[in-house]
């Protein structure tokens, strides 16, 4: 998909020069040069591969952004629109483009994002068994723990979050797992028989039809951040399913001082916490914790 | 084999005259596809949001004919990274007038450019556009196309005439 949306002499370097499994993100700004996220590292794009300095740096410009936004959706704007809206545009190969522009607002809604200035590419990874060194404590014999993933952007929560339903399904455990999707790209690479999907859902509605429709043993959802998420969490644990989430905060302190998350905590919800850092490489575990916060792990 | 000069002669200056009126006939066909063929997709945008591909090789076959190929440029056009152009767009096509082939060249740019909303519009004042110069080509093809048949029987019958 890779070759599709972005120009042609920027994927031929990427294809050739560049390791395309260490890139994590390609960064196009309207008139700046092309960063590439490197495991980590922030590198400009280059004739030559990628390099440190700004001289040999190529640059991209407003229509090429419009180009590989363009491309991303199929050559149809308007069928992604709703997707827009939120910021972004997920391809059918769960490449994620995060788009910067001018936000249309009506009646206080955001109607569409027009000139666009910057867009993100991000790169989804498979990290076979990068959950397995948590596996274990969050996945009981009898049951599986409420687990919630904490790391900054770009630390792996969503690839932490696949592996672990791929772990379950290599294991035919009989659970029935729904991915929450709310921007469908959790279930890229998963193939699992025990997996349903709903895509494109806020997640209160999202939780609410899921558990009524498709009855899952456990819900999997990516970046809870709104009160919304959180009523919805409570809902769902009242209804005795089980929950692997994830949301952003760069250290456990962080965490516990988020408001929004106050009544989680003190209704000890969360049986696990998994802290994902991005100091060695994307998916550096920090630790698993406890309801206490004690950590059980590292 | 006088008569089948005279006879050749005759058939010739006819079949000018049809090449002639066809040419009007086949322009007034053309624009009326466009406007069915822009009048669907701006309906399908709005209720299916089905992707322009899908749309476009949905598009009915017996408009499709008569759109001389346009369908399938743009599609091939949606495989490729390059821009639009007025050659590859129009090559082999020649009943449009230059101006037509900006109009319709910009209506294909827009194409998949812009949310429901704007796509609709902009599809819709293409259709106002391609409306008016349809009706100018209704309107040539009654006065010209009709003539210029009339005028290759005429043209025969006098080189006929002469030669006998």
């Amino acid at each position: 998909m890779l070759e599709k949306i972005l120009p042609d002499k920027f994927f031929k370097i990427i294809n050739e020069k560049v390791n395309l499994k260490a890139v994590n993100e390609i960064r196009l700004r309207a008139n700046k040069p092309v960063v590439i996220n490197n495991n980590g590292k922030l590198l400009f794009l280059a004739e030559t591969g990628l390099c440190g300095d700004l001289n040999k740096a190529l640059f991209a410009s407003k229509i090429i952004i419009e180009d590989v936004i363009f491309r991303a959706s199929e050559c149809s704007i308007y069928s992604v629109n709703e997707q827009i809206k939120k910021g972004f545009i997920i391809t059918d190969d769960g490449i994620r483009l995060g788009l910067g522009g001018n936000v249309v607002e009506e009646n206080g809604k955001v109607k569409t994002i027009t000139n666009f200035s910057s867009c993100n590419i991000r790169i989804p990874h498979v990290v076979k068994n990068c959950s397995l060194n948590a596996f274990a404590y969050i996945c009981k014999q009898s049951s599986v723990e409420n687990t919630l993933v904490i790391s900054p952007p770009g630390a792996g929560k969503t690839t932490f979050l696949r592996d672990f339903v791929y772990q379950l399904s290599i294991r035919n455990l009989p659970y029935n797992v729904l991915l929450l999707d709310e921007r469908g790209e959790l279930d890229y690479g998963i193939n699992s028989n025990y997996t349903d999907k709903i895509a494109f859902s806020s997640k209160s509605e999202g939780f609410e039809n899921g558990i009524r429709s498709l009855a899952p043993d456990i819900i999997v959802t990516d970046e809870i951040g709104q009160q919304n998420d959180i009523d919805a969490i409570e809902y769902a644990t009242s209804c005795g399913v089980k929950l692997l989430a994830s949301t952003h905060a760069d250290s456990m302190e962080t965490f516990m001082a988020k408001k929004l998350f106050r009544p989680l905590i003190e209704q000890k919800i969360f049986k696990r916490y998994v802290l994902l850092s991005k100091r060695n490489g994307p998916g550096t575990f920090e630790g698993i914790y406890d309801e206490n916060f004690c950590r059980i792990y590292k | 084999m006088k008569y089948l000069l005279i006879f050749i002669v005759f058939c010739v200056c006819v079949f000018v005259g049809y090449v002639f009126s066809s040419k009007y006939n086949r322009r007034k066909k053309f624009f009326a596809a466009l406007i069915s063929f822009a009048d669907k997709l701006s309906l399908e945008i709005n209720f299916s949001r089905e992707r322009l591909r899908v749309l476009i090789e949905n598009f009915d076959e017996t408009n499709k004919k008569h759109l001389l190929g346009l369908d399938e440029k743009f599609v091939n056009y949606l495989d490729k990274k390059c821009e639009l152009s007025n050659e590859e767009m129009f090559s082999k096509i020649d009943i449009l007038k230059k101006e037509e082939k900006d109009i319709i060249l910009l209506f294909f740019r827009t194409l998949g450019r812009s949310d429901v909303e704007n796509q609709t519009k902009e599809i819709q004042n293409f259709v106002k556009r391609f409306l008016e110069i349809k009706n100018e080509c209704d309107v040539e093809c009654k006065k010209y196309g009709t003539l210029s048949l009339k005028l290759g029987i005429v043209a025969g019958l006098f080189f006929a005439v002469i030669l006998f």
